[in-house]
């Protein structure tokens, strides 16, 4: 497919997506479009660090710690949502040094394996800190519809807010990609001696693309927990819904790239959906066999994702070189 | 004052002293060889100098400036340069691969990118620019890593056998390259494990042995020391 051709098809898209309320009645397809808005938030969220070769799979601790900030402020202290949001973000951001300075020294699997561990600690302090969070019980969002408290009768507002969501943090990662500080990453990803041999003080380009990374994903927990009306530990501090998912998604449409997660995103939450649903009732854990096995054919058939497959041919200036690095560097 | 200073260094692997007690000095406008069978310590020694491994004893000083407690990064931003012996490109463009030390330093983008087009310019390279370094020669992926390590404007460049694994034609071409970034100004130690290539750009000559220095003085005077004769020859003489 040509670039050209490509932009085409992703305007008539992007026209057809905004159309979608206007035409859509049914609140399943206008939640489960949201919910993918949403996923390609936190996929995009989460992939940011990825660059670096850093992946996460603790990002529900900086969901949660968002989600619950919001709520709590709004349910316990009358605090606006959207003043939570900022509160949000800092708390998130808080979480995210908290939990990068130590883990920063880790390589490729450690520093994974101990992120998990993080979220986990935070979803037991939440299920302890009764006095606050109402333990494994929860805060509900009162339903008292209106913009200033971010609650809505219609899907049709939060089908608007998970969009500009998704286009914003899609924005920064592809901004961010682009910029020195992607350089840095990339530069270390791939050689991380001679990134440092060229001044690139590569543990600071991490710390930096994981605090974007945990403010960004604290904002879109806040958005969602207004999106449905509740805050309890096991769903938003819950590893499969929100480190192992938005990494799924990542790996399956392709780490590292700034339309993989895009892509993994609108292929994987109606998929998931669907296992859970189907799946979910004949035998509990049945959905995750599946995407184990969706995992490991990706990883072993198309290690680059659904997006190294689509990707517009570049023109190459080099003599007789190949196309066979294209799928390694995305766009 | 010299621009670089290395004292009493040394540096163990278990029971393997890999830099035994090395001292030497390098004066701004030299380009110094250092050379040595494989296992000397010579890769060793350069990654004392740039910091990725740490001394058990010794001191490093770049134009005055004691280095022992600088990050990699830190020293690189204080004017060392060097090449890794194991080419390993970053997985981008070569022209990107250049930009990473700019942007490193500047994070403006253009200017990085116009910076790093004059680098490849001066490293006959600027054709391959958009090319993905893993469709590349050896050779010319050599090149890649000096015009990288060269775009941190080092007052000391450091090369590790820049030339080892390239045919004739390609020495004949990288060599020439050499003496170019040397006349520009730039003080050069080279690791080479040919002899010959690298007697024909040193104005100086070390010579490594298990982790010692053995030798120092201009190419005649090195191989016509029986120290090295031994050291490469393996014969005994009754001095060393
Ligand atoms: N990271 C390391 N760990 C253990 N031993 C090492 C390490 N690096 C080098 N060595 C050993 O130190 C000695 C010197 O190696 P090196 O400096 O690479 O030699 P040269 O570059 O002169 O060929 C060799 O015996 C090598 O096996
Ligand atoms: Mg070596």
């Amino acid at each position: 497919m040509s670039a050209k051709r490509l932009q085409l098809l992703g305007g008539v898209l992007f026209a057809a997506i905004i159309a979608v309320p206007a035409f859509v009645e049914s609140r399943f397809i206008l939640h489960m479009v949201t919910l993918i808005f949403f996923y390609i938030a936190m996929t995009s969220a989460w992939n940011i660090p990825v660059f670096g070769g850093k992946m996460s799979l603790g990002h529900a601790a900086f969901f949660g710690l968002g989600g619950y900030t919001g709520a709590i402020l709004y349910v316990k202290f009358g605090v606006s949502p959207w003043i939570g949001a900022a509160a949000g973000v800092a708390v998130s951001l808080l979480g995210g040094v908290v939990m990068t300075l130590p883990l920063l020294r880790l390589r490729g699997p450690f520093f994974t394996l101990a992120s998990i561990a993080f979220a986990e600690v935070l979803r037991m302090i939440a299920i302890d800190w009764r006095s606050l969070t109402n333990g494994s019980v929860g805060l509900n969002i009162p339903f008292k519809p209106g913009w200033a408290n971010l609650t809505f009768q219609s899907g049709k507002p939060f089908y608007f807010l998970s969009l500009i969501l998704a286009v914003a943090v899609v924005f920064v990662a592809y901004r961010l990609r682009h910029s020195a500080l992607g350089f840095h990453l990339r530069a270390s990803a791939s050689n991380d001696e001679a990134a440092q041999a060229l001044g690139v003080d590569t543990r600071r380009a991490h710390f930096i693309a994981l605090l974007w990374s945990s403010g960004l994903t604290g904002l879109i927990g806040v958005f969602y927990v207004f999106f449905i009306y509740v805050v309890e530990p096991s769903t938003m501090f819950s590893l499969t819904l929100f480190s192992l998912q938005p990494a799924l998604n990542g790996i399956i449409g392709g780490i590292g790239t700034i339309w993989g997660p895009v892509i993994g995103a609108i292929v994987m939450t109606p998929f998931g959906e669907y296992l859970r649903f189907y799946l979910g009732t004949i035998q509990q854990g049945l959905n995750y066999v599946v995407y184990g096995v969706v995992l490991i054919l990706t990883v072993n058939f198309i290690p680059g994702g659904i997006v190294s497959l689509v990707r517009p041919k570049r023109s190459n200036r080099s003599d007789g070189s190949g196309s066979s690095s294209d799928t390694k560097e995305a766009r | 004052m010299p621009l670089l200073q290395v004292k009493n260094l040394t540096k163990r692997f278990g029971g393997l002293k890999a830099v035994n007690n090395v001292s030497f000095d390098i004066q701004a406008g030299e380009i110094v060889g250092l050379i040595g069978p494989n296992g000397a310590g010579k890769t060793t020694l350069f990654n004392l100098i740039s910091g990725i491994l740490h001394p058990e004893e010794g001191h490093i000083i770049l134009d005055g400036q004691p280095l022992n407690q600088l990050s990699p990064p830190r020293r690189s931003l204080a004017g060392l340069g060097r090449t890794f012996q194991v080419v390993r490109p970053f997985a981008m463009t070569v022209l990107e691969n250049v930009m990473v030390p700019l942007l490193a330093r500047d994070p403006h983008m253009d200017k990085a990118r116009d910076s790093a087009m004059q680098m490849l310019a001066l490293l006959r390279l600027e054709h391959l620019a958009d090319a993905q370094p893993d469709s590349l020669t050896l050779a010319q992926r050599k090149r890649i890593e000096v015009a990288r390590a060269l775009a941190t404007r080092p007052k000391l460049l450091m090369l590790d056998e820049v030339l080892a694994g390239l045919n004739p034609t390609e020495i004949s071409e990288n060599l020439p390259i050499i003496r170019q970034v040397h006349e520009q100004g730039v003080t050069i130690f080279i690791i080479e494990h040919l002899m010959d290539a690298l007697m024909a750009v040193s104005q100086r000559v070390l010579v490594m042995e298990l982790g010692a220095l053995i030798a120092s003085g201009t190419p005649q005077e090195v191989t016509s020391n029986e120290c090295v004769i031994k050291a490469y020859l393996g014969e005994e003489t009754p001095t060393c």
